[in-house]
């Protein structure tokens, strides 16, 4: 088992107020280790976003702590958090969240550039991942003339030009066919054997859940079943 | 470039028809603010240039002196060399002119049955301080010289008639008709009254003039006049009515100095007076006129005149000081300041206006913009970056409205200037339309749209910056 990147400590998410009061994590303790593909997996509104957010340093935990790399989070500020948001974890949305009027190599370089990395470098890097996810012949069209398909191969060089220790994938097939969904889950899943990346991802298909190595199961914002598949 | 601005160019590039339309309105907006500004400066020069012809930068007169007698019946000032001196020495690089003036009457026509008037204005020849202002005004003929016949030696010729009870003492003569060796007097007209009396008005041409020679014009005299030269200071209004004379020549005209010999009194009618040897006193006058050393800054000259006028007013605190801003305003009344509060007001209005159009347009913007806001966050954008990628819009949005409009003010003053419209001026007279740009105001055209639409985005601008990004990421998916 390779060393804990990410550690949830008794995380409680709670959104409302004092009436109308949603729990959306209900104490969640969790360990994500290096090198692992962990599938979370859940009927509607049983956290799975919520736990991921959280775990991308998108939204504060209510209670509990998030350790990244050792660090407790709830201790940094707002900048600090941005900064390691930007540089350890990279994210995989269900609607791609490409910026449409940009071209398909300045989506991919735009993470390195938000924190401060060198252009030249960025776009030799950029080439490579492109031509990883093969999209590298449509680098300069627009992201939004690509396909669904096009766009989320995009996305997912886009979360790696940084060398995140994490890809958060939320629901990363949720806008595809089932053709496309298994190729980006096939590419996740050989990012994930060829590079050691780590991947989380998000799904309430099951045939996507099955790629899973490790299965979180929520429900009520608790996991519930925490499986590893050999 | 960096990021925030990259996306601040590309939101531009992408809302470039709404941000358009906002920059063609604040632009044309500080377009009409520049060149009505621009015109007004102008015809306040074109005014402020031939009343200081007359009263320089300010004027001290004697404490029963109003402004609407500044024009040629001021009460005199025996000792206004003394007061002039003392002006120039508590006030460093004021300079001073003691001015003599006078209300005329002159004939027109064949009969002479219709009268016209005129102020004289008595000036030093070579010390005034409108000295050269007038020498550059000239169009016609020639400036006053030594050699020209300034002084005669004797009074001209009044009869003092003492009117019974209700009517008022009068004077009349005609001194220099009863001696025709007399050579008349230089004087310079306005080219206007020469154009409204071009028969009897022009370089080389003699009349009788009936001064008023007490403050308010009840004692008279009558002299004769040759017009050696016609100027033109661009307000034929004042050309038409202000004449010039040697200072000295109008002391003698009015006696001002030590008169010697006798009056005869005539019983019944009154006193005869004239061709009596006159000592002209340099010192007496009607008005002191005085010339400020120019402001560091003219970015408010009426603010400035009243500060000339404390200045003087400390020095002479028993006389009246006059200053051009208040001949400006007692010649037409308030209507440029009035304008001008006019012209600030309308465009004051328009840029809120705009300032709103510019906040709801980028409330939108934010509002579409949601999901890329939150992504770029989840990238590890901090909420500065946010914050900078909206106001770079701002200060786009207000560097070109404000660069713009003074391109197409300046292109619209070069047209103009071009074409050479004229407008239709007093007595037939016209008038060239032009723009004197005032570059306090030019600034402002830049300065104002850009603060308008910096604080105008600020707004959007901070919101978006302090959105979670969870949040922004949710709502960016409900508004898909």
């Amino acid at each position: 088992m390779g060393k804990c990147l990410i550690e949830l400590q008794h995380v409680t998410r709670r959104y409302g107020g004092y009436e109308s009061e949603i729990i959306a994590l209900d104490d969640v303790s969790l360990k994500i280790f290096a090198g692992e593909f962990v599938a979370i997996t859940g009927p509607s509104g049983s956290g799975k976003s919520t736990l991921l957010h959280c775990m991308g340093l998108l939204d504060k935990p209510t209670e509990g702590k998030i350790i990244i790399e050792g660090r407790d989070t709830s201790k940094i500020t707002g900048k600090d958090m941005a900064l390691l948001r930007g540089k350890k974890i990279g994210f995989v949305f269900q609607s791609y969240n490409l910026i449409p009027r940009l071209t398909v190599m300045e989506n991919v370089i735009l993470p390195g550039l938000i924190i401060g990395k060198k252009r030249e470098y960025l776009e030799r890097r950029a080439r490579k991942l492109l031509k990883e996810v093969g999209i590298l012949h449509r680098m300069n069209h627009r992201g939004a003339h690509l396909s669904g398909g096009e766009q989320q191969r995009v996305a997912i060089a886009r979360a790696l030009i940084n060398e995140p220790i994490i890809i958060l994938a939320d629901e990363p097939t949720g806008a595809l066919d089932s053709k496309s969904s298994r190729e980006i889950m096939d590419l996740l899943l050989e990012m994930n054997r060829s590079k050691g990346v780590t991947v989380v991802f998000v799904s309430h298909d099951p045939m996507v859940a099955r790629y899973g190595r490790r299965r979180l199961e929520m429900k009520d914002g608790a996991i519930v079943k925490d499986r590893k598949i050999k | 470039m960096s990021v925030s601005r990259m996306l601040a160019w590309n939101e531009i590039k992408e809302h470039k028809v709404v941000y358009s339309a906002i920059i063609i309105v604040i632009a044309l907006t500080m377009a009409s603010f520049l060149l009505e500004n621009a015109y007004i400066n102008y015809m306040i020069q074109v005014v402020d240039n031939t009343v200081k012809n007359v009263t320089a930068d300010a004027v001290i007169t004697d404490r029963d002196c109003d402004v609407r007698d500044l024009y040629g019946t001021e009460t005199t000032i025996h000792d206004a060399g003394k007061i002039a001196r003392l002006v120039e020495e508590k006030l460093p690089g004021y300079r001073t002119s003691i001015r003599v003036t006078a209300q005329a009457t002159y004939g027109v026509g064949i009969k002479n049955v219709a009268a016209d008037a005129c102020t004289l204005q008595g000036i030093d020849i070579h010390n005034d301080v409108c000295v050269e202002k007038i020498k550059k005004s000239l169009v016609a003929g020639r400036f006053f010289s030594d050699e020209d016949p300034i002084l005669r030696g004797h009074t001209p010729l009044y009869i003092r008639i003492e009117g019974p009870g209700y009517l008022p003492d009068i004077v009349y003569g005609s001194g220099q008709r009863l001696l025709r060796k007399d050579p008349p007097y230089p004087v310079i007209v306005g080219a206007a009254a020469a154009k409204i009396h071009p028969s009897i008005i022009g370089v080389g041409k003699e009349l009788d003039l009936y001064v008023s020679t007490s403050a308010r014009g009840t004692n008279y005299a009558c002299v004769r006049v040759k017009i050696i030269g016609l100027y033109e200071s661009g307000t034929p209004t004042v050309d038409a009515m202000v004449w010039f004379i040697p200072d000295d020549s109008l002391r003698e005209i009015k006696c001002y100095g030590e008169v010697e010999g006798r009056s005869w009194i005539v019983p019944g009618i009154g006193s005869f007076q004239g061709f009596n040897p006159i000592k002209v006193n340099k010192s007496m006058g009607d008005a002191i006129l005085v010339k400020a050393p120019p402001p560091l800054l003219s970015l408010n000259p009426i603010g400035y005149s009243e500060k000339v006028r404390e200045s003087i007013k400390r020095v002479v605190p028993d006389h009246k000081v006059f200053t051009w801003h208040d001949l400006v305003v007692y010649g037409t009344g308030s209507m440029q300041d009035v304008i001008t509060y006019l012209l600030w007001g309308s465009m004051g209005v328009t840029l809120v206006l705009c300032g709103f159009a510019i906040k709801y347009v980028m409330d939108s913007i934010i509002i579409r913009k949601m999901r890329e806001i939150g992504s770029l966050k989840a990238f590890g954008a901090r909420d500065r970056m946010i914050f900078e990628i909206f106001m770079y819009q701002g200060i786009f949005i207000g560097l070109v409205s404000g660069f713009v409009g003074i391109a197409l003010a300046i292109l619209v003053m070069k047209i103009v200037d071009w074409i050479g419209i004229k407008m239709n001026f007093i007595a037939g007279t016209q008038l060239k339309i032009g723009f004197v740009v005032n570059w306090f105001t030019v600034a402002i055209a830049l300065v104002l749209p850009v603060a308008l639409s910096l604080i105008s985005a600020s707004i959007p601008a901070k919101r978006a910056a302090m959105l979670p990004p969870v949040e922004a990421l949710r709502k960016g998916e409900i508004n898909l």
